[in-house]
Order: structure tokens, then sequence, then C-alpha cells
């Protein structure tokens, strides 16, 4: 849910970066914090374990500025992959306007990703939002890998709902601002 | 079937409920003596603060309590609670108090040791009643920004996504290769 503060005249909006654990949500966080524009980006935060997988979040604030007088931000925050922390998943889940869900296009991933799909779209019911309505993009990232499964049998298996998707190597900054661009005006478009 | 979010559509605060909120932060405050008040939505976005003094990563903090919050929310079910309406974070120098605000809002007072613990629990609890009656009209005002207006907003903000979210050497890549 987007909150608007007419008297601040902000409007903020949530977008988590949800899938399997090491398909590359943290490197998405990295990549944007790397490129925007310095006025345009908070600090990037990283609760982390001390092999340095995602524990609790990874939280990256971005300020558009103004915006027909009102302030515009957008709060990025990926979760924890790995299948152990399921419940954190859903505490940083809680509240959120829109969801990039990144694949690992890895032939040998793929039922990683269906799993975490499928879990995505039991949290988003289970807090009360209907998932085909939901603001969604998909991301099939690491495609330059040899084993890269094809786009086609993503869609097929994945990307059930026909929502918006890109294909990504988020390593080398490839897809990653598409793949934002696309999520923030779904959620604009939700207001 | 779970029934669906109550807010699920956009919270529009307006300004007169944003001066409310701001009024019982302020006599929050003064009563306890703490140095920093703040409303967070559950999805960790500060709605209104008020502080004696200018504190940095304030935005950090928002992100994380309204996590960890969400984070007792799921032990509360795994233990069968109902929920666990209140957080206190221990410090050597200041301590840190949330109370809830009907599951939607989150109510955050810091304070240091001069401060008595059970006072701001007691005041925080009352102002917590006030901020839900706020909450409750603020919830009957949604969808107001479905106007001409906001469809305008709607469009410039797209089109600031589009100038700020890119990443110059990859869309000079992509452009070059089409």
């Amino acid at each position: 849910m987007a909150l608007i503060n007419v008297a601040a005249r902000e409007i903020h909006g949530k977008i988590v970066y949800y899938g399997p654990g090491l398909s590359g949500k943290t490197t998405n966080l990295q990549v944007i914090h790397a490129r925007i524009p310095t006025n345009t980006k908070g600090e990037l935060l990283s609760i982390e374990t001390e092999t340095e997988r995602t524990l609790f979040f990874d939280f990256l604030p971005l300020d558009l500025g103004k915006v027909h007088g009102f302030t515009i931000r957008f709060h990025l925050y990926t979760v924890p992959g790995q299948v152990l922390y399921e419940r954190t998943r859903v505490a940083v889940l809680n509240g959120t306007d829109g969801v990039v869900f990144v694949a690992d296009g890895e032939r040998n991933r793929l039922a990683d990703n269906l799993q975490s799909l499928r879990e995505l779209a039991q949290n988003l019911t289970a807090q009360g939002k209907r998932f085909l309505d939901f603001p969604i993009v998909f991301q099939y990232n690491k495609m330059d890998l040899p084993d890269a499964l094809p786009v086609p049998i993503l869609d097929r298996y994945l990307n059930t709902i026909k929502a918006p998707r890109f294909e990504a190597v988020a390593v080398r900054g490839q897809g990653v601002f598409e793949t934002l661009r696309a999520i923030s005006k779904l959620v604009v478009n939700k207001l | 079937m779970m029934p669906l979010d109550p807010d699920l559509t956009t919270l529009v605060v307006g300004e007169e409920e944003t001066a409310q909120i701001a009024a019982c932060l302020q006599r929050l405050l003064a009563d306890t003596g703490a140095s920093y008040s703040m409303v967070l939505d559950r999805a960790g976005q500060i709605l209104a603060w008020e502080s004696d003094s200018e504190r940095p990563e304030m935005i950090h903090l928002g992100a994380l309590l309204a996590a960890t919050y969400a984070s007792t929310q799921e032990m509360a079910r795994i233990l069968k609670e109902d929920g666990f309406r209140t957080l206190l974070q221990e410090g050597l120098r200041e301590k840190i108090f949330t109370e809830t605000v009907q599951d939607q809002w989150l109510l955050v007072v810091i304070f240091d040791h001069k401060v008595h613990l059970g006072l701001v629990k007691v005041l925080a609890k009352r102002a917590s009643v006030i901020l839900s009656n706020i909450l409750d009209v603020v919830r009957q005002q949604r969808n107001s920004l479905r106007t001409p207006r906001a469809s305008q907003l709607r469009k410039a903000t797209t089109d600031t996504i589009d100038l700020l979210f890119r990443d110059e050497t990859n869309d000079r890549k992509g452009r070059s290769g089409e």
C-alpha cells in the first residue's frame, strides 16, 4: 500500500526483490546504488551473514525529487532467498506495493524458481493481496550462462500471468534498470 | 478464504490529519521528556516525526523498525499468540519503544535514561488510541487520489522514472545494438 502524505507533499512506495537464493537480488540493488545519480539515492543498507548472504534484507531508499510539487520516494528491499528464511521473507514483504521476481535462468535452478514463486503467491494472498492484479515484474537473470534456459521455456513455467519480463545479466548491469523502470511505473499507475 | 487487505489501495493522509498526528507526537514528547518520536506505516515509511534535534539516518531506522516489528509478528504466529503489541530496544544511552496502531502504523519513541520507561509505555498507549482514531478517518478518505490532477501527477512521475532510472552504459549498448 503506497502512502501519500498531502501535508508533507510526499508519495512513498515500497518495492521488494523476491526470488530464490543466489538469483541476484542483492546484485540488482548494488548495481542501482552504484550507477544511479548521487542526489537520487540514499545509503545501501545490507543485513547479511558472515558469509555475505542476505540474513534479513537489503534496503535502498531512492528519492526521485519533486514532481508537480510532490516528493516521490521509492524504498527498494530484497528478501533473503535461502529456504530457511521463509518467515523473514513474509516480514519483509509486509506492506509492499510491487514485487520484482528475480529468477535464476540456469537450467538446474528451475525447480527453485518455481518453489519461490509459489511461496510468493501464497504470501501475497495471505497478506490479502490478489496475486493476479498485483504489480509484479519478472527478471530472468544470468542469461549469459551457457546452461541458461531459453526465454520461451522460462515464460511457460514462470510467467504464466504474462507480467512484464526482462532478460538480465545483473552482475554486468544488463536488464537491471529496465526492470526497475517497469516495476516503478506499475506501482505509480496503481496509486 | 482470506479477506482482502482493507488497505490494498493507497492511503492518503490529508493536511488536517497530519497536523493532528504532529500535535499528538509533540504532546507525547512534552509529557514524557523523550527526545524523538515518529509514526511509521507498516512498510517502514515515515509519516510524521518530532524531535528536539536533527537526527541522521532516520529513513534507515524506520525501515529497520518496521521489518523488526513485522518479524516479531511472525514470531507471534509461531507461538500462536495474537501478536506482540509493543517492542523495546534498550541501549546504554537510549531506548526505543514501539507501539502498534491497529497493526497499520507504528508509534516510535526514543528516549534516554532520564526518562521513565513506565511513563513512556502509558503515554504511548494513550497516544496510540488518538492515532487509531486518526487512522480511521484516513481510511474513510481512501481513493481520493483518483482525480484528473492525480492522473497528471502519475504521467509526470512516469516521465521522471524514465529520466532517472536509466543506466547510460547499458542503454547506450542497447541502442547501438538496435
